[in-house]
């Protein structure tokens, strides 16, 4: 599992890069962000930030799994791994913990640093009991979900369709934050999607012919 | 674990259902954007005749101001709406319900590091942050900051277990001196003086009638960023302009009978909002609730129920109601140490003289309350007097020309009809409803009224705006006939699955679905429309059919044989040869030796 | 443990509406090289992509070391070795890459006998794949699928792009496999000179049916090819069964039969032929005869 895992790493090392990167560079925001925070003052230019940005990484996200999927059809990389002393189930959750590494690496920055910097720079009451978590776990489950929508599309020798399919459903779904917010009903949406995806996923990797 | 897993992904029953979901996410939210433009459209375009409501006289001034020779303008209460309805979403909701005053903050108030007030869960204990102002014996002042500790057992400077636990504690919002507290687990009411460190307990809400379940006290509104605006204007005097005091008859202005502050003062009184919408009237001093009549619906009042579509609705819970707010009318008189001195005021504005008065007299004269409709198309104004009393009530209604007389719309019907472009949104949304599942329209029927009015906002995947929900939430006597009539509004969405599930069942004969799958796609495709068409036509077997030789007709080849005409299988393009090479020397297949010795014999 | 280390039972593919494979049985037992043959698009490939998983049939089952190809565990691919039509290798990984990821995933490796292929093929680790000519990536594909000392080997048509040395090179690797006892080869080719030098066992496949299956020995004695003189013109009808090919000129006919025997040999003999000579076959000559289209003797 370990070598499928790091097989996986090396063929998309650009996303991790890239993850890594816009870690960073969400740190470096907030950073500069918090200076500005008044707390009798909505956080609307931050918010206002934040929408865009993370809509842009879920995008990213997203184009990675569609990205593993449509390289392993056209490359014919799992023919030859499952030839290997491997299963397809193992390929595929080796594919799907990669997804969610990429996610880690670049959420638990932001999140870790988003606490410290709140403990720091805000006053010490209870303004934001919780909430750090709370987006920062649907954030992590969207972009999750999008990247699932990722692998769904990918799975197709037309490179049209990972693509444009990817980004029209992407786009349909991201906005389901702005209907439902942070809190516990979109969590518990964004769990069932996923499951159902990864059901549907796994059923279709487990039965095409390689 | 492993070959539950394995069943799980591979077994088909659990694929439609995986599919179905996701098909169902997918599509709900392009619907819901649609019907949210909509909406918003609409409750935009509503004329602005039909947004406001007002009553004149307010009916709670004394008739010794209100009748005054020199009031000009008369006592005036209004109320308007202000439609927000991005308010309502998931995101703006979040962040707004956790601004320091609102309902999921912990936070009461907050202007500074030194002047805030919060709710510590941990300790279950409020902290208070104020700055004092301390004399020093050199007679300079220098301020403190002083932090305070209140639980139900006492107030002090350090925290400590002694001062209990509160659990979950609601406050006047209002109030940011000495004020009142309700704790809805130990259900009583406290009086928390700074000044003294005192905590004051109040009796324990027993099981008397009416039950009381306070859900707010003090300020009563649902939100402080609001989507209707209330208002109350005292009577109004011309004063004559300061430069030329004759002249009165041409340069003016009007200023308010006697001095108001626009507080949320109920004299002796503190305003309570139970959950059924009615509101009590606590008394300050004994910390219990003011007893009146049996027959009357609340002591203070009630929260008004705005007329819907189908008609008035009567009484309201705050739940049902987008918004509401409710303003209390007090009367206070001030009398100084010279006994002509006497001050009268609107509200409570005693900190506003540099002197202490020698007395004060608060006298509750009663209360205005607004209620906005779920939908945010409808308002209702109310005014009660100090009994509790309904003085009068208006609605949101359009007013319409028809020759010499004017009729009077119901807000909530003229948002569909009444504004240019308005019909062709309501159509748009009529559509929109109709997309949805069948099913899901129908539970919408029967949940209607379970929603939270905002969270209605929100729903995805229930429909608690929809028009069929608003019959759901009528109150009518025949149940089945306002069943019957609600079904008119999914008519559209019937009709389109009966076409889909007509398609669907000839599909799945075409594909050789069983008899029983057949009949489950029938039945869900009914229930769910078109998210199970789109559901079926991704899942269903994807196989290229082949020709049968005995029926003509098309059929699978993973099957032995033909679901059609059960026949078996041939393969008419491939023709082998009739001899066989296999195993040993007597399986041969094709020709007999026996048949051979005959030909030869022959 | 069943005898049989492939097994494949009423095997049914249809690719977009087209039958490629009708109702195939083959066994084949453990110790066995078996070569299976047939033409271009015959359904070769298919079974073997099968076998492995790669594929879902249409209908039927296929069973590989006593699992059902579809629910393949990882221990058992570990016991087989595959080299594919056309060399599926990644071809923008670099060879060193390649054979780490392959060794990482194996649960057993040979290096000693894998370096000992290497050094004799000379392959170079720096180069990416795709880089590779043809011949060298079936010779890495086949150190691959070596290297693992595997149980099961399949190959599917390994030698295609190999020079005539590297062929020779690869024949030498798999006789000395045969000799190490246990060990099962399927494999298909069209240089079927090298399948009758290593095959014990024949499999020929022809319109979706496989037609031939049994020993290569026993093969050679079942299908005959002769040359009949005849006193006057040849009779058109022998009244003879399983006739492969006939061809009449005058007074000679030229028949390929399959399953020979007595009562074959007295029918003709009742038709008093001038003379009747045996043509001798290669297993070459075989398969041409029984994967030829003869309009005539196709069963009606």
């Amino acid at each position: 599992m370990f070598a499928l895992i790091k097989r996986e790493i090396q063929d998309h090392i650009v996303y991790f890069i890239g993850a890594a990167v816009f870690s960073a560079v969400f740190i470096i925001m907030s950073i500069s962000l918090i200076h500005q925070y008044d707390p009798k003052v909505p956080p609307v230019f931050s918010i206002g930030l934040g929408i865009p940005a993370v809509t842009i990484v879920i995008f990213g996200i997203c184009a990675m799994g569609a990205t593993q999927m449509y390289l392993d059809k056209t490359r014919k990389i799992s023919a030859l791994l499952s030839t290997l002393a491997v299963s397809r189930s193992r390929i595929l959750l080796a594919r799907i913990i990669t997804g969610i590494l990429a996610i880690l690496i670049l959420l638990v920055p932001q999140t870790i640093a988003s606490g410290i910097l709140l403990r720091i720079f805000t006053p010490p009451i209870p303004m934001f009991p919780g909430m750090v978590f709370e987006i920062s776990l649907v954030v992590f489950l969207m972009a999750f979900a999008c990247y699932c929508i990722g692998l769904q599309a990918g799975w197709n020798s037309n490179p049209l369709t990972p693509s444009l399919g990817a980004l029209f459903l992407t786009c349909i779904f991201i906005p389901l934050i702005l209907i439902k917010g942070f809190g516990v009903h979109i969590v518990v949406i964004l769990v069932l999607f996923i499951a159902a995806s990864l059901i549907r996923t796994w059923r279709t990797f487990m039965t095409t012919s390689l | 674990m492993k070959p539950l897993i394995k069943g799980l992904a591979l077994n088909y029953p659990v694929k439609v259902f995986a599919t179905g979901f996701v098909v169902l996410t997918l599509l709900s939210i392009p619907l819901f954007w649609f019907r949210f433009l909509c909406e918003s459209s609409l409750a935009v375009r509503m004329p602005d005749d039909a947004k406001g409501v007002s009553i004149r006289p307010s009916g709670l001034v004394p008739p010794e101001l209100e009748d005054d020779p020199n009031v000009v303008i008369h006592s005036i209460v209004s109320a308007s709406i202000h439609s927000e309805l991005p308010q309502s979403l998931g995101i703006f909701d979040y962040f707004i319900a956790r601004f320091p005053g609102e309902r999921r903050s912990n936070v009461y108030f907050f202007s500074s590091e030194r002047d805030c007030m919060y709710f510590d869960k941990k300790t279950g204990q409020i902290v208070r942050f104020y700055t004092d102002k301390q004399t020093m014996p050199d007679k300079t002042t220098r301020e403190k900051i002083v932090q305070l500790y209140i639980g139900p057992e006492g107030v002090s400077e350090t925290p400590g277990r002694t001062l209990g636990r509160f659990i979950e504690p609601i406050i006047d919002r209002g109030s940011a001196r000495d004020f009142i507290l309700y704790d809805k687990k130990l259900r009583c009411f406290f009086k928390i003086g700074f000044n003294q460190r005192t905590v004051i307990k109040g009796p324990k809400l027993g099981k008397d009638f009416p039950p009381h379940k306070p859900i707010q006290i003090g300020q009563l509104s649902k939100t402080t960023f609001e989507l209707h605006y209330l208002d109350w204007t005292p009577p109004q005097i011309k004063v004559p302009d300061k430069k030329d005091p004759n002249r009165t008859d041409l340069r003016t202005e009007l200023k308010p009978i006697i001095p108001t502050f626009h507080d949320c003062d109920a004299g002796p009184y503190l305003l309570v909002l139970d959950e059924t919408g009615r509101v009590d009237l606590l008394d300050k001093e004994t910390l219990e609730f003011v007893t009146g009549a049996p027959e009357l619906p609340g002591v203070a009042g009630r929260l008004p129920g705005p007329e819907t579509y189908f008609g008035p609705k009567g009484s309201v819970t705050p739940r049902e109601l987008l918004d509401y707010e409710v303003w209390p009318l007090s009367l206070t008189t001030y009398f100084f140490e010279n006994p002509e001195e006497v001050r009268v005021t609107f509200g409570d504005p005693s900190f506003l003289f540099k002197r202490s008065p020698a007395r004060v007299e608060r006298k509750y004269l009663g209360m205005f309350a607004a209620g906005l409709s779920r939908d945010g198309t409808a308002l209702a104004l109310a005014v009660f007097d100090e009994n509790g009393r309904e003085i009068k009530t208006e609605y949101s209604r359009l007013p319409k020309q028809e020759g010499r007389y004017t009729t009077y719309v119901e807000s909530s019907k003229a948002v569909f009809f009444g504004a240019p472009w308005s019909p062709v949104l309501t159509i748009g949304k009529f559509l929109a409803e109709n997309l949805h599942p069948p099913i899901l329209s129908v539970a919408s029927y029967f949940t209607a009224s379970a929603f939270e009015a905002d969270a209605g906002h929100r729903a995805l995947f229930f429909l608690p705006n929809s028009f069929i929900a608003m019959m759901g939430r009528e109150r009518s006597e025949n149940i089945a006939e306002r069943f019957m009539s609600a079904l008119w509004f999914i008519l559209p969405s019937i009709i389109l699955a009966i076409c889909l599930a007509w398609r669907v069942s000839k599909d799945a004969v075409v594909v050789g679905l069983s008899e029983n799958a057949r009949m489950y796609w029938i039945i869900g495709t009914l229930a769910f429309g078109l998210t199970a068409y789109i559901t079926y036509r991704l899942t269903r077997p994807k196989i290229t059919l082949v020709t049968c030789l005995n029926c003509g007709k098309m059929r699978r080849p993973d099957m032995a044989k033909c679901h059609r005409c059960k026949s078996d299988w041939h393969v008419p393009e491939l023709t082998p040869p009739a001899w066989r090479v296999l195993k040993g020397a007597e399986e041969v297949d094709g020709g007999s030796t026996a048949d051979a010795k005959e030909t030869v014999a022959e | 443990m069943d005898e049989n280390v492939i097994k494949v039972e009423n095997l049914v593919k249809y690719f977009e509406g087209r039958c490629v494979l009708d109702g195939i049985n083959l066994n084949v037992p453990r110790g066995c090289i078996y070569g299976l043959l047939g033409r271009n698009g015959s359904g070769k490939t298919t079974i073997i992509r099968i076998l492995l998983g790669l594929e879902p049939p249409t209908r039927g089952r296929t069973f590989l070391l006593d699992a059902e190809s579809t629910e393949l565990s990882a221990r058992l691919h570990s016991r087989i070795g595959y080299v594919a039509e056309g060399h599926n290798l990644i071809q923008s990984y670099r060879v060193g890459r390649l054979i780490k990821l392959c060794k990482d995933l194996s649960l057993q490796w040979n290096d000693e006998f894998f370096n000992h292929l290497m050094e004799t093929f000379r392959l170079p680790t720096d180069r990416r794949v795709k880089e590779l000519s043809i011949g060298m990536r079936a010779q890495l594909n086949l150190a691959l699928a070596m290297a693992i000392d595997p149980e099961l080997l399949i190959f599917d048509d390994p030698t295609l792009g190999l020079d005539t040395v590297a062929r020779r090179q690869f024949l030498e690797l798999a006789i000395d496999l045969i000799q190490q006892q246990g060990r099962t080869i399927l494999f298909c080719s069209h240089i079927l000179s090298d399948v009758e030098r290593i095959a014990d066992r024949i499999g020929i496949l022809a319109a979706g049916k496989l037609v031939v299956d049994c020993p290569l020995e026993e093969l050679k004695e079942r299908i005959k090819k002769l040359r009949i003189i005849f006193p006057e013109s040849a009779p058109p009808n022998l009244y003879l069964t399983e006739i492969i090919n006939q061809q009449i000129q005058g007074r000679e006919m030229v028949i390929t039969v399959a399953n020979w025997n007595k009562q074959k040999q007295t029918i003709l003999e009742t038709f008093k032929p001038s003379s009747c000579t045996e043509i001798p076959m290669s297993l070459e000559d075989m398969f041409i005869e029984c994967t030829k289209p003869n309009p005539k003797y196709i069963e009606s």
